[in-house]
């Protein structure tokens, strides 16, 4: 192995409210890192590709660690483990497909620890969570010492591995809009293993059905691993609006979100390869989702 | 840099008072400080499993938490799952009588990953026991006795909690 198994030192703060938190991470500006579940940032230590001068500790934060029901939707707290999330009835009564990628993540020892805002917060284009939460319209709450302010979730993340908050702000929640009617969603990946690896390539789609016109009325699409960032396609989006629910219609929208990504060639998979899974895994999340949508409208089922 | 922070650690029911940094692992203080060498070191990198304990009853892995962020929580490793000494726990018992322990290596993670998981799902289906343990390797029994000891496991303790 090409890196040390020990961490490398640190100066650990353990903050209990946000506002703590907020405070050290103000004034260890520059040298502390945020330390969520740590399920990555403990293996990013331990092969020194960072080595923080302070660690903040943020599992003790317990306000952080929330799902709750809002006027527009719903609210999860940054420090929420997928495990909370895959078993959160609210979560699945409202967005039952977070539910299910929530599940596929890692193992179970995994999404005992790792958190949603870490996932959102290392901005890796091979997390799944950013792409089911950018079709939602979902909105990250971001808090300092100098206010809090809000980020639509499609532009938080700016590079491979960089997202816009500042140095000294802090992802304490992430805000999702309540559900149009007659809608539904769904993420597909590939991944070799179908456990404790990574996403070669996933593809988030969110269809809402046009009642009375009996047609697709709007659509979302979002891509993991198919460029630097979590990416929306919305070329694609827009092909979908107002069509009908055909082949032709997700062959062309497959298309169209393959030109958008740029996914690159890894030891994991050749860039044809992956060009390859965003055309199937789109027309086959958007396939479920769509007939998930229009299910729910024949039968009145908002 | 502060190096030394005071922190107490419940393990197995008892109650231990350290003085550790805080960039050691819980992988590191279970085996280093109290011997507790049942928790097994292998890839520390939260691949294999060998390093799992149960943390306020829940599967992690100890190679990827900080051993200061497990105060107040109460730590189960094997040395702490049967209840008496000689004894063993349906769990490990299924295991030895499925012939799904061979070089033990995995055992202890895997043991303790079916106890957390057994203690929220009783009557498991064999595609959940698989899930459910997804994330610990073996190198030996090629799992499939692995999957047959924690559904005898459920049935044992099925057997036991019925009421006569």
């Amino acid at each position: 192995m090409g890196y040390l198994r020990r961490l490398p030192r640190f100066d650990y703060l353990a903050p209990h409210t946000v506002d703590e938190a907020c405070s050290a991470l103000a004034e260890r500006r520059g040298d502390a890192r945020l330390f969520a579940g740590g399920t990555d940032l403990v293996l990013q230590m331990k092969r020194r590709e960072i080595t923080p001068r302070a660690i903040i500790g943020l599992k003790g934060v317990a306000s952080m660690s929330c799902i709750r029901a809002q006027a527009g939707g719903l609210a999860i707290g940054a420090m929420t483990t997928f495990r909370a999330i895959e078993s959160s009835p609210l979560i699945r009564e409202k967005h039952d497909f977070l539910c299910e990628t929530a599940a596929a993540i890692g193992s179970p020892e995994i999404r005992a620890v790792a958190t949603i805002g870490g996932n959102l917060s290392g901005a890796l284009p091979c997390a799944d969570f950013p792409a089911p939460l950018m079709t939602l319209g979902a909105i990250v709450k971001l808090r300092s010492v100098r206010g809090e302010r809000a980020l639509a979730l499609e532009d938080f993340f700016m590079e491979f591995a960089k997202t816009a908050a500042a140095p000294d702000e802090i992802l304490t929640e992430i805000e999702i809009p309540s559900r149009p009617g007659f809608s539904a969603g769904a993420y597909l990946k590939f991944h070799d293993r179908h456990a404790m690896d990574m996403t070669t390539t996933g593809v988030a789609a969110f269809v809402t059905w046009d009642r009375e016109k009996r047609l697709i009325g709007d659509a979302r699409i979002a891509l993991s691993v198919s460029g630097p960032v979590p990416l929306r396609v919305k070329n694609a989006e827009a092909a979908l609006r107002g069509q009908t629910f055909t082949e032709k219609a997700l062959e062309e929208a497959a298309l169209l979100a393959c030109q958008e990504a740029q996914p690159r060639a890894s030891w994991r998979a050749r860039r044809e390869f992956r060009e390859e899974l965003i055309n199937v895994l789109t027309k086959r999340a958007l396939r479920q989702a769509g007939e998930k949508a229009r299910a729910a409208a024949e039968k009145g089922n908002a | 840099m502060k190096h030394l922070s005071p922190v107490s650690l419940k393990v197995n029911g008892e109650l231990y008072e350290l003085s550790i940094p805080p960039w050691r692992t819980l992988l590191e203080v279970l085996r280093e400080d109290l011997s507790l060498t049942g928790t097994k070191r292998s890839c520390q990198e939260g691949q294999c499993g060998a390093c799992t304990v149960l943390l306020d009853g829940r599967a992690i892995y100890s190679c990827l938490f900080l051993a200061v962020e497990a105060e107040g929580k109460e730590i189960l490793t094997i040395e702490g799952l049967a209840r008496s000494a000689g004894a063993l726990d349906p769990i490990q018992k299924a295991f030895v009588e499925t012939g799904a322990v061979q070089c033990g290596f995995c055992t202890p993670g895997l043991v303790l990953a079916a106890k957390s998981f057994l203690d929220e799902n009783p009557a498991p289906s064999e595609e959940e026991v698989r899930r459910a343990t997804v994330g610990h390797l073996c190198r030996c029994t090629g799992y499939f006795q692995i999957f047959e000891a924690v559904l005898a496991a459920a049935r044992e303790r099925a057997g036991k909690s019925a009421p006569a």
